[in-house]
């Protein structure tokens, strides 16, 4: 990892009011003993209109407090609030930004001021127990703490012959240094570009990138091993010569998924075939049908807000993993298959949090064109003729790439800080592990419900 | 040529920046609204830095100066456009390529009428003179 700067001036989130007029002209200034200079090197991002100030302002608020006559403010940047989302919010964004440049994880200062529970993966707390000896030791350099996933059909037993040689060829397994897959995001301003950067980092990640089969032209055949040909029901055409190149393709899923999956592997046996399956309410059931049917990984797909599919928009993409994963658990399929999530994946956190509710590894989008220095204004969506903000066409591939590769890592090392304060050595070891987690649901129920239960035969209270 | 037009909006005068934008309607002037916390967050420097950018004209839309929430902020930003105007008139430019408009926070047919007299302004000044000069705002260096 190494630091790659921004492009453009990062909005901030605070913004300096500066009233000069009717300055004292004191003997010292407070905009002299800035601490960061911020008054001296202040100047005007002509691509942008803004004031590059605000940008390197730390918020220590010396000048505010100290000009005599109060002619220095701070307030909310409103070009910072208007960022993103209401679930890609300014401040993922603003993180992002950061850990992509530099590859560092982000540390917001004493204390958190946020909310103690929130919806969704904000409702999932982790066990931090065994954080007295990362504190006391630091993770790194000491013992070795593996983020490394598999994908691919496990065999619950082998075989051996009388010889003790194996009687079955395993299936072919591939290992993935980190449990992050890369997929094409739903938008960006040159896909083309985006893709050359997306299967660049692929590559200096030793990870996978999913992308459309359509969308994979011949300049990007050289990197065929990092890529994952994402294939629409009814259009796989067993002569690709593109399936001979790759290590895994996906396919959606349909009715006829596993045959066309059959077909695949008698003709290419070393191809890992991953089925994508909607998140919707039939998900486990589909999720458990598939396993036992041979399949060998599957993609358990959320929206980008990590909402369900179809009706069922009410449940998160944590709810419908740990569905699926009790599902397999139930019908003891568990280790027989990997089970990938993908949609709205948008913190590192996450990435714990999604694995502790079943999931074998996640697919990452949205984040990758944030650490890109999107704004996620999504101009480009509504008309690629859009110019862009961030001008993504002339942004250079090694650049952008190792861009994603800092956040990627500093994802990494979150998780590593993650799995050292729960006294974890793996990362396999988490998936499904929810007795390393709270739930606030089940905390609810468990701590408010036997206060406020009615006693049997009660009807009504007294003031109701 | 293509018109361009930079609007910096303050927030309360202008609570949803959109409403400009949708107001606007002229394709062929490029619009690009920048919302701030206030409209004395602009000061001369950038209102100048602005125009020579290949914006052609840069207006600030804020609120009444009684209405002002940090109370002198909008009084403040009326001096700096004057400011602003004047030095134009000094280095040969138009002055009316800057300007800004008050308007009581909340009052949509006001903003309408803010945008329509900035549309118009826009059309009766047309491309500012220095797109003509080359690249603008391009600083020479100093011949040794």
């Amino acid at each position: 990892m190494h630091r790659v700067p921004p492009r453009f001036t990062p909005l901030a989130k605070t913004t300096i009011i500066d009233w000069n007029e009717g300055c004292l002209r004191c003997r010292r200034c407070v905009k002299e003993v800035c601490p960061v200079d911020a008054y001296k090197k202040r100047d005007f991002d002509r691509r942008q209109f803004v004031d590059t100030i605000d940008e390197m302002c730390r918020s220590c608020y010396r000048c505010v407090q100290g000009c005599p006559r109060e002619l220095v403010f701070k307030a909310l940047n409103p070009q910072y609030r208007q960022l993103g989302d209401d679930y890609y919010t300014p401040e993922i964004i603003g993180t992002t930004w950061y850990q992509a440049e530099t590859g560092k994880i982000p540390v917001s200062g004493a204390g958190y001021g946020g909310a103690f529970a929130g919806e969704g993966f904000d409702s999932l707390w982790t066990d931090m127990s065994e954080i007295v000896r990362p504190t006391r030791d630091g993770i790194h350099g000491r013992e070795y703490i593996s983020t490394a996933i598999d994908l691919g059909r496990k065999p619950m037993f082998l075989v051996f012959d009388e010889a003790g040689a194996l009687v079955f060829e395993p299936p072919p397994l591939l290992e993935l240094p980190l449990p992050v897959v890369l997929a094409e995001p739903p938008l960006g301003a040159d896909p083309q570009r985006l893709r050359q950067i997306l299967v660049d980092a692929a590559q200096t990640l030793g990870t996978l990138t999913l992308m459309a089969r359509k969308a994979v032209s011949p300049d990007l055949l050289d990197a065929a091993a990092a890529l994952v040909p994402q294939f629409p029901p009814g259009d796989l055409n067993l002569n690709d010569p593109l399936l001979s190149e790759v290590r895994a393709i996906e396919l959606a899923d349909h009715p006829e998924v596993i045959s066309r999956m059959e077909a695949l592997k008698r003709r290419y046996p070393r191809l890992i075939v991953w089925i994508r399956v909607p998140g919707n309410h039939q998900a486990p059931d589909r999720v458990a049908a598939l396993a036992a049917a041979g399949a060998e990984v599957i993609h358990l797909a959320a929206t980008e807000k990590a909402r369900g599919l179809d009706e069922a928009s009410d449940l998160h993409l944590k709810d419908l993993i740990r569905r699926a994963h009790l599902k397999l658990v139930e019908k003891q399929l568990r280790d027989a298959v990997t089970l990938l999530a993908s949609g709205g994946i948008a913190l590192a956190e996450h990435v714990a949090k999604a694995i502790i509710c079943g999931a074998d590894g996640i697919i990452v989008d949205i984040p990758l064109l944030l650490s890109l220095e999107c704004r996620l204004c999504r101009q480009c969506a509504r008309n690629r003729k859009n110019p862009c903000p961030i001008e993504l066409e002339s942004l250079n591939i090694k650049r952008g790439s190792q861009r994603m590769v800092n956040l990627m890592g500093a994802w990494n090392n979150q998780l590593l800080e993650i799995l050292g304060a729960m006294g974890m050595r793996e990362v396999r070891r988490l998936r499904g592990e929810v007795g390393r987690a709270m739930f606030k649901e089940d905390l609810d129920k468990e701590i408010f419900a036997p206060l406020f239960a009615r006693p049997e035969g009660e009807t009504r209270r007294v003031g109701e | 040529m293509k018109t361009e037009v930079v609007i910096y909006a303050c927030q309360q005068a202008v609570p949803n920046p959109d409403f400009l934008r949708t107001q606007w309607g002229q394709e062929d002037i490029r619009l690009l609204v920048l919302p701030e916390p206030c409209s004395s967050k602009i000061e001369a420097f950038q209102l100048l830095r602005t125009l020579a950018t290949p914006a052609d004209l840069v207006w600030v839309i804020g609120c009444a100066e009684d209405l002002c929430r940090y109370n002198e902020g909008s009084h403040r930003l009326g001096n700096r456009i004057t400011y602003t105007q004047r030095y134009l008139k000094e280095i040969g430019l138009e002055p009316d390529r800057v300007g800004r408009t008050v308007v009581v926070p909340g009052d949509a047919p006001g903003l309408a009428a803010a945008v329509a007299e900035i549309k118009a302004k826009a059309l009766a000044l047309g491309p500012s003179p220095l797109k003509s000069m080359g690249e603008k705002g391009k600083r020479e260096k100093p011949k040794k």
